[in-house]
């Protein structure tokens, strides 16, 4: 059990971080309590995980063959990564720093899937351009439907507030769903788990992370999507849910908090505003950028930390 | 789906009418009040009149505090949070403005010259309709139903006939033969008489953003 300690703190911390992108709107501007949300969000998660994690575990185990021990310095490393760049102020994304720290033990082992690591690099780049054309679809046509509809004001209230509480559920499934091959798919390919057993765990870390950490993350990341209309956040959690299913569908682990700042780009695009600061993007770009050969580096600082031998003369 | 979380927003909806048809009595009472006032002069009935306005007044404060509570409970979304307590907030000023003028009539025994009584009449009259239009304008706010911009532009157009109204009749008064302090006084009631209809303008033109704003 205790090797696994360095995937749950992976799963806790990305449970933690990543809960406000499916609740943060509404739990931000009071509109569900934010009990009612975890509550939700860990139950979706650990849901997700399990009926749609395994592609993503599959991905992740396949990218370079680790032993018990280097899938121990992948999630250390790849958890360590994510605390600096946090403290950096740096927005870091997990399924990156996971992959950079595999890669670093890939170098180790001189042995890495260069066609699932391709695949996994164009589905990073895929999922901010994703998630603006999901935004981009998902409010025009929903906004067509929203128009027509014959709703008294408080109908309308009550259908975006039931939208927001069922688009965050559908988000937490999946990022339990794509997100936890993160935290414990290199324990699969050690031999240490099964998939089934990598998914519950995983999950259950992440819902853990949600239920105990996720309330501040949510309040502050909540607050910058309250800006947007309650219809446009509406759509921006279901653009992020969406974009974040089809890569699991896809099998590859993607960052939720890019593809909802995608999504958020989106509404820009289509309201003529700019909804992220120049200042906000260049620091997501500079995370996106940094995570991975942060967590490569760390990964292979640690595997031959732990490899020096004493050799008395 | 979700009902059992939208108890607030039911009970919201209901104390909004309440507030609606509160001030529709509200207004009923100024009129009535008003029109003895002008016909009978200050009497007991126009003394009752006002205790019966002042009496929907304060319910009316009584429904806001309510709907401001729940507010503050977290029915509804935030942007609708807001632009509700912004319309009442915008709304209370006209029953403030009735019992205002009341109290003016009573408190500085004011009598209206004949010859001002019939333009005196017709400003009240057509105040009282944007009034009425505009209880009707946000009903259909809240319904989500056509006709705003009709209703908007009919308090539009009656908000200038007061303005019109008003301005002859300050010319009147102050052409009169009356005493400077009486025609200071009737002129401070005018301004009062023309402002309700001024707010309801005010109150339509913000049901009409708000309608536009609720279109995605």
């Amino acid at each position: 059990m205790l090797p696994l300690l360095g995937g749950v703190f992976l799963g806790w911390s990305l449970g933690a971080n990543d809960a406000a992108n499916c609740f943060g709107s509404a739990v931000a501007s009071r509109m569900v309590k934010f009990r009612l949300a975890a509550g939700l969000c860990a139950l979706f998660v650990v849901i997700g995980a399990l009926a749609e994690g395994r592609a993503g575990i599959e991905t992740l185990k396949d990218l370079t063959p680790v032993n018990l021990e280097q899938a121990v310095v992948i999630t250390v490393a790849a958890a360590l990564t994510v605390s600096i760049l946090t403290i950096l102020g740096l927005p870091a994304s997990t399924s990156q720093a996971a992959v950079g720290a595999i890669l670093g033990i890939g170098f180790f082992n001189q042995e890495i899937n260069l066609a699932g690591l391709g695949k996994v690099v164009a589905c990073w780049f895929g999922t901010p351009i994703g998630a603006v054309l999901a935004a981009l679809a998902l409010y025009r046509s929903l906004g067509a439907i929203y128009n027509r509809l014959p709703i008294t004001l408080f109908q309308s209230d009550m259908l975006l507030r039931s939208g927001l509480i069922a688009a965050g559920s559908y988000a937490s499934y999946t990022l339990g769903a794509n997100n936890v091959a993160n935290a414990t798919a290199v324990f699969v390919g050690a031999g240490t788990l099964s998939v089934f057993a990598a998914a519950l765990i995983g999950g259950l870390s992440i819902a853990l992370g949600v239920l105990t950490y996720s309330r501040g993350v949510m309040e502050t990341v909540g607050r910058k999507l309250v800006r947007l209309d309650p219809f446009s956040a509406l759509v921006v959690v279901l653009a992020g849910g969406v974009t974040v299913h089809f890569y699991t569908l896809l099998g590859v682990p993607v960052s939720t908090s890019q593809a909802v700042i995608g999504a958020v780009l989106g509404i820009g695009i289509i309201k003529g505003a700019q909804t992220i600061k120049r200042a906000t993007l260049y620091g997501i770009l500079s995370g996106w950028f940094l995570t991975p050969p942060i967590a490569c580096f760390i990964a292979i600082c640690l595997h031959f930390a732990i490899h020096l031998k004493y050799i008395p003369h | 789906m979700f009902g059992f979380l939208f108890k607030k927003e039911k009970q919201l909806e209901s104390l909004i009418y309440q507030y609606l048809e509160n001030l529709g009595k509200t207004q009923e009472h100024f009129l009535k009040a008003m029109d003895t006032c002008l016909d009978d002069g200050i009497c007991g009935e126009f003394g009752f009149l006002i205790d019966q306005t002042h009496k929907f007044e304060s319910k009316a404060d009584e429904i806001r505090d309510e709907i401001n509570y729940l507010m503050y409970s977290r029915a509804l979304i935030p942007e609708s949070r807001e632009d509700i307590m912004n319309l009442i907030e915008q709304v209370e000023i006209i029953p403030r403005i009735f019992e205002l003028i009341l109290h003016m009539i009573r408190t500085q025994k004011l009598k209206i010259p004949e010859a001002f009584m019939f333009e005196v009449k017709e400003l009240i009259r057509i105040s009282v309709e944007s009034c009425e239009l505009m209880i009707k304008q946000i009903d259909l706010m809240l319904k989500n139903r056509h006709g705003i911009r009709a209703l908007l532009s009919a308090i539009d157009h009656n908000e200038s006939h007061c303005d019109h109204i008003e301005r002859g009749l300050m010319f009147k008064v102050f052409d009169s033969e009356l005493d400077m302090v009486h025609k200071l006084q009737l002129k401070e009631l005018i301004v009062a008489m023309g402002e309700i209809s001024d707010q309801a303008d005010r109150v339509s033109r913000r049901v009409n953003i708000l309608t536009l704003k609720r279109r995605v």
